[in-house]
């Protein structure tokens, strides 16, 4: 009982930051209709932004914070400079952009900062003993904080979302965005926001997700969270944040329980059961389970 | 001065050039009516006005200019667009499609007001507010297409076949409408339509369009009556 709640813990930790990096992906996708490859590199870029202030002695809240602001400006730059120009003619090309970016990234975190593996600290006390006993589990203090921050960060984009201007008309520019400038929306600029947005979410996924990674923070720490945002935004359905969160837990359950209970998938395997579940889903439900939209253009 | 004055417009997709110099104007308060059959260029000349396409050729509002703008700055001029096939929210709620119209107004207070006038006057609203604007009738969706456009407080109502796919009794209630708020408001309204009959009711002067130029043009009442213009442009 104590190991399969251990398990359970887990799962909903890991799946707490799959949720954030899928609501990420989905925010851009409802704006411009593509998956951001780059989501998650951009991630690891501003990670390791939070990473060097901390070894410059600042506490790690306010390197967390920084590295939220440095997302939004990669992500409103990025769709401004790169997406904007090019995406008119080409839905096609948007992606590849985002693929290259996916590779610029990552080159340029390794450039800077080199490929071995940093000791990215915790927002919350992580010692061994920070613990407290749940049904005879050990539910460590930051897991407990992921979920609070988490849960705070889906607060204040459902609250966004759905009691601002500004979310308004990010929604409006989602559902239809000639209708959106034709009523005096400036869906340029909101769609910079969305990106922008999205590269805030996504940064928290980061810091949160490097101090519990088992190799801490290094070149390859976001990809495998990138291929699980993935899979969650698309099993919730690309279109929809309250499935991106549905879709995150569920795959961070999911993970945690067949690497736990079944033998053979190990400690590679689950990424590959991901991708499995990407397939299923694009075959029997494109459009995932709360999703109106279905991907059209991968 | 005229509310809005086109010179030489062109316009077109891509390389294909659908307006060859049309001209026309709007004055203060006006309603008039743009006919023509399908490929005539109506749909393309409400795009180019609203700032959706590029054109060429000269458009005056209000004394200013509105070569070289957007969409989003057009309806900041004043000048709002009810585009074919209704454009509307379809996953927003009727109350949200509403509020989306104000995107442009600070006054709060204001676009509450409107939001309820809007509700009043066209009862179906008020009475699915918070459902899905999709989940409409064509004819409600056209209503609140229209109620969005309004809610810009535009000077210039632009419609683009506000009658296609309606029944008929809706499309006379919708003119209705359209007549009242010209008549209350002073708002001036363009629209294009092929429903040549209602449309010469409503208003009190005529452009008619043939492969992108204007090849007649007059009061409203000479084209209801003149035989002879009916037979040869309107086929009635």
């Amino acid at each position: 009982m104590d190991i399969f709640l251990e398990r359970l813990f887990d799962g909903v930790t890991n799946g707490a930051v799959y949720a954030i990096m899928a609501m990420a992906l989905v925010v851009v996708f409802r704006g411009t209709g593509t998956i951001n490859f780059a989501q998650g590199e951009m991630a690891l870029f501003t990670t390791y932004v939070a990473w060097w202030l901390t070894v410059q002695g600042q506490p790690v809240w306010i390197a967390a914070l920084v590295a939220a602001a440095v997302g939004f400006v990669l992500g409103a730059v990025t769709e401004r400079t790169l997406i904007r120009p090019i995406r008119k003619r080409n839905d096609m090309a948007s992606l590849i952009v985002a693929l290259g970016l996916f590779t610029g990234f990552n080159a340029l975190a390794g450039l800077i900062w080199n490929s071995e593996s940093k000791n990215m600290p915790s927002l919350f006390p992580a010692g061994q003993d920070d613990f407290t006993t749940v049904g005879g589990a050990r539910l460590y203090f930051d897991a407990l904080g992921v979920w609070l921050v988490v849960i705070v960060l889906i607060g204040a984009v459902f609250f966004l979302f759905n009691r601002t201007r500004l979310g308004l008309n990010m929604r409006a520019v989602a559902d239809n965005p000639e209708s959106a400038a034709l009523a005096g929306v400036p869906t340029g600029r909101i769609l910079m926001l969305g990106w922008g947005l999205a590269g805030i979410i996504g940064s928290f996924a980061g810091v949160l997700i490097a101090p519990l990674s088992a190799h801490q923070l290094g070149l390859t720490t976001m990809f495998p969270i990138l291929i699980y945002a993935s899979a969650a935004a698309l099993f919730g359905g690309l279109d929809s944040p309250v499935g991106a969160v549905v879709g995150g837990l569920a795959i961070g359950l999911l993970e945690a329980m067949i690497t736990g209970y079944v033998g053979f998938v190990g400690g590679t395997l689950p990424q590959t059961a991901a991708l499995v579940i990407i397939v299923f889903i694009l075959l029997f439900k494109p459009t995932g389970l709360f999703g109106t939209r279905q991907m059209e253009r991968l | 001065m005229s509310l809005l004055e086109v010179t030489g417009l062109t316009a077109g997709y891509g390389p294909a050039r659908v307006l060859h110099g049309l001209d026309l104007r709007v004055e203060e308060g006006e309603v008039v009516v743009v006919l023509g059959a399908n490929g005539a260029g109506k749909t393309t000349t409400m795009r180019a006005l609203s700032g959706l396409i590029p054109h060429t050729g000269t458009v005056v509002f209000d004394g200013r200019s509105l070569d070289g703008l957007g969409p989003d700055a057009v309806v900041g001029r004043g000048v709002s667009l009810v585009p074919q096939g209704r454009g509307t929210f379809s996953h927003l709620t009727v109350l949200d499609n509403l509020r989306v119209g104000a995107a442009l107004r600070r006054d709060k207070a204001g676009i509450r007001e409107d939001v309820d006038r809007w509700c009043s006057v066209f009862p179906v609203l008020a009475e699915r507010g918070g459902q899905e604007a999709g989940t409409l009738s064509g004819g409600e969706q056209q209503m609140l297409a229209v109620a969005r456009a309004l809610m810009s407080r535009p000077r210039l109502l632009l419609c683009d076949e506000p009658s296609l796919g309606l029944a008929p009794r809706i499309v006379s209630e919708l003119f209705a409408t359209l007549a009242d708020v010209n008549r209350a408001e002073g708002t001036a309204l363009l629209l294009v339509e092929q429903n040549a009959d209602l449309a010469l009711d409503l208003a009190s002067r005529v452009y008619l369009l043939e492969v992108g130029r204007v090849v007649a043009e007059g009061e409203a009442a000479r084209f209801r009556e003149d035989e002879s213009i009916r037979r040869a442009y309107l086929g009635l």
